[in-house]
């Protein structure tokens, strides 16, 4: 020990040469000793600096605003800083990096500041780099975020896109279908005429339901799809929708067997909603089995679930495709040949519709040509007995003639409307504008007007102001007839005077019911 | 405008001055932190600058307790303010914090307030007391700069690529920081009678707000502004500050309406830290003329 502390070097020889820089400076800032390790890191003769700089002189500008606002305030509230790591000047000006510790001690009531600072070359280029990378991440994370952005308002364009066409062809569905009731009213001695009358009719329904689905998932898309909860029994819904549907399913040379129980099963549900989806997966089976197959609509009940299943003996279902079945667009590239068209959202539709009702889907193939079955799962009723005032849905003839107005800018539409309503025993006349309507009201004092809300000289809204102040205009019945089925446009209605509201294209049944 | 031209005479630091916040500490609005103390009719609250938290106050707000209320709150996004309040659309201009300080004044104070801001705060003081000139009696503002980019005549003391320096100097320390980690600025000070509190959130920023409050503090530019002050105005300058130099203080001077300009002999951007006698010395003076 005491041989190797001979030879040790005196101590302001270990300070000159220590293997980091050594300062201490006024609390000004002022150098006042320097060691010459950190004058050799700096270029710097110690006469350059002793007296002459400050420390924060040394720095960059970055630095120097840092030192202000963050090294100096801590050295006089807490005494000592460390780890702060800023660049110096080269005296040649190129930059040094340097990691610094210092520490205020006060020496006979005077303060001075103690600094140790090391080199950090290497560690500096790491760094540096460390930041090049997050600042690249960072961008990439921007662009990601505006890229996503650009997709989201794409998505929203496309479903406003579907909603507008959706809207659009309703309008000219509703005088076609009208006209095509009215053709198959009509007793053809021409075989073929009678036969076209039936594709008509079965084509226009085929239509109307496309665009119906159309408008819903346009309605999935913006949050807005209505459902309408009632007690029903699922048996009696299931049995309208398969009667519906055996024309179809038949004229498609398929087997239909309907399996429901004896006993009523009643569901919390929208019971057109619910027609809707089983019409959609029996026409979905009937596109993807070969003609001769066999179609099956059951219903299984448990404890507290119905379950409704659709099977078919179609080409099936590719385990790979299972998962996506129910997305919207979704169609089958193997099941291209046998489509029948179709804008594949049938089956989003459904489990839109079976999610509003609180149930759930699923489907299950054994593979490519071994058939599908899918099934809608929906929680049963908690009592399980009739409803009195649940609804039979049925056509209703007209037992008292009525005197009907239809005011509709539209005349086809208007027209068909006016027809279909004389055959079956009303009297109807029709107007395209509201100052007509107004004039036909006071000669013929209609007991009945159908308002179209889009009229082109005044609002469907103010004409029915109107109306109900002519003479006997408080007896009349008022019902308004619009492209769209907003609540709100509901509201309207019925402030402005109308007991009614019917969205385009117009169910005749229901509007017969209206007149009863 | 006069100006007071003072001797470098700092005060010494000593902890046993400081008041005893935690007894005082409240909530307010959007849980900004707190420290109400003192007692006097009038109220006087206390903003810190870019860097660091309330606690730069301590010293100066102690001896002004015996005759004023004093209301000291951290900036959000600073010290121990709730992070999770920094919106960085609210605070992406400066008009942000003055709104704040509207709302402290209005629950923390009856009678019209002094206030006390450093640099960046004394910029958002001003800005609220136009705004809402009711509600202050007087505006001390300890190192305050309207823009610290050179532009044209003005020299505000600093380029773009300056304040793109700074920026990149705060990355360099904050590197590799979490926001629940105290910074390696911090160190291991060998000051015990600092506490706990002080030594875990003095001068500890989240990064990225660090670095968008930088760029907030750094490119504003509240020249305009100046001509809009009713407020009396005290402008305490350092007679060597890198961040505001005198030559600022007297275009502010020259701009206030009515203001005073009082010069410390002082190097460094925060006078009420390292020469708080000095500063003390002027606010009184200035106070007191004014009967606050």
């Amino acid at each position: 020990m005491d041989t190797s502390r001979q030879v040790l070097v005196p101590i302001e020889d270990a300070f000159e040469r220590a293997p980091c820089g050594l300062l201490t400076t006024a609390t000004d800032g002022t150098i006042l000793r320097v060691n010459a390790t950190f004058c050799r890191w700096t270029g710097f003769a110690a006469t350059d600096l002793l007296d002459k700089r400050r420390v924060q002189d040394l720095l960059t500008m970055g630095g120097k605003v840092f030192h202000q606002t963050h090294w100096a305030p801590l050295l006089q509230m807490q005494r000592s800083v460390a780890e702060v790591k800023l660049e110096i000047w080269h005296r040649d000006g190129h930059k040094v990096p340097m990691l610094i510790n210092a520490v205020r001690h006060i020496e006979d009531g005077e303060e001075f500041d103690d600094f140790a600072c090391m080199l950090v070359m290497d560690r500096h280029k790491y760094e540096q780099e460390l930041l090049r990378v997050r600042q690249q991440a960072q961008r990439a994370l921007a662009e990601k975020s505006i890229a996503e952005e650009a997709l989201r308002s794409a998505d929203r364009r496309k479903d406003e896109f579907v909603a507008t066409i959706a809207h659009e062809l309703r309008n000219p569905l509703a005088p076609i279908q009208a006209a095509a009731r009215l053709f198959g009213l009509q007793n053809f001695s021409d075989p073929r005429l009678a036969r076209s009358c039936k594709i008509l009719d079965r084509q226009t329904r085929q239509l109307a339901r496309l665009v119906d689905d159309l408008l819903d998932i346009s309605r999935v898309a913006e949050g807005k799809l209505e459902v309408r909860l009632e007690q029903v029994d699922l048996t009696l819904v299931l049995r309208q929708a398969s009667e519906g549907a055996r024309g179809m399913l038949e004229a498609a040379g398929h087997t239909f067997i309907v399996d429901l129980p004896v006993q009523a099963l009643y569901v919390d549900a929208d019971p057109g909603r619910l027609i809707q989806i089983v019409e959609n997966l029996l026409t979905n089976a009937a596109k993807y089995t070969p003609a001769g197959g066999t179609i099956r609509l059951s219903v299984t009940p448990d404890d507290q679930t119905a379950t409704i299943a659709v099977r078919d003996t179609g080409i099936g279902i590719a385990e790979e495709d299972v998962a996506s079945i129910f997305g919207i667009f979704t169609q089958l590239a193997t099941g291209l040949p046998r489509a029948q068209g179709g804008l594949g959202i049938g089956l989003s539709l459904v489990r839109a519709l079976t999610e509003r009702h609180g149930g759930r889907v699923g489907v299950e193939s054994e593979g490519v040509n071994k058939g599908s079955q899918f099934t809608v799962q929906l929680p049963l009723s908690l009592t399980q007995s009739a409803n009195p005032l649940m609804s039979a849905i049925s056509a209703v003839a007209a037992t008292r003639v009525r005197r009907v107005l239809i005011v509709d800018d539209n005349e086809d539409a208007a027209l068909s409307l006016a027809t279909l309503l004389d055959i079956d025993g009303h009297e109807a006349r029709t107007a395209s504008t509201g100052a007509i309507a107004l004039k036909l009201i006071s000669s013929i004092l209609p007991d009945v007007v159908v308002i179209d809300i889009g009229l082109p000289d005044m609002s469907g809204y103010d004409l029915a102001r109107l109306a109900r102040q002519t003479a006997g205009g408080s007896d009349m019945l008022l019902i308004a007839l619009t492209g769209r089925s907003e609540i709100r446009d509901r509201q309207v209605a019925v402030d402005a005077g109308f007991q009614h509201f019917m969205t385009k294209p117009v169910n005749y049944d229901t509007l017969l019911g209206l007149l009863r | 405008m006069d100006t007071i031209s003072l001797d470098l005479h700092g005060l010494r630091h000593d902890s046993t001055i400081m008041p005893d916040a935690r007894a005082n500490e409240e909530t307010v609005g959007p849980s900004r932190l707190l420290h109400v103390s003192g007692r006097g009719q009038r109220t006087i609250v206390f903003a810190h600058g870019f860097g660091c938290d309330q606690n730069v106050w301590r010293l100066f707000a102690a001896e002004l307790s015996s005759r004023y209320r004093t209301v000291l709150f951290d900036l959000v996004g600073s010290g121990n303010s709730d992070l999770a309040l920094y919106d960085h659309g609210k605070y992406g201009s400066l008009d942000g914090y003055a709104d704040d300080v509207l709302e402290i004044v209005a629950s923390y104070a009856e009678a019209p307030v002094i206030y006390v801001g450093h640099s960046v705060s004394a910029m958002i003081g001003m800005l609220a007391a136009i705004k809402a000139p009711e509600l202050f009696a007087a505006n001390v503002m300890i190192g305050p700069s309207p823009s610290f980019i050179n532009e044209g005549s003005y020299v505000g003391g600093f380029d773009r690529s300056d304040i793109e320096d700074l920026l990149e100097t705060l990355d360099n320390n904050y590197l590799g920081w979490s926001s629940n980690m105290a910074p390696a600025i911090m160190g291991a000070p060998d000051q015990p009678e600092l506490g706990a509190e002080l030594t875990n959130s003095f001068c500890r920023t989240d990064p990225d707000i660090a670095r968008h409050f930088a760029h907030v503090t750094f490119l504003a530019d509240h020249r305009a502004d100046l001509a809009r002050v009713s407020t009396p105005t005290l402008i305490v300058q350092s007679n060597d500050d890198l961040l505001a130099p005198v030559a600022v203080g007297e275009y502010m001077r020259d701009r206030i309406r009515g203001s005073t300009l009082a010069i410390v002999e002082n190097v460094g951007h925060c006078p009420h830290l390292s020469a708080p006698g000095r500063c003390l010395e002027v606010t009184e003076e200035f106070l007191q003329k004014r009967g606050l």
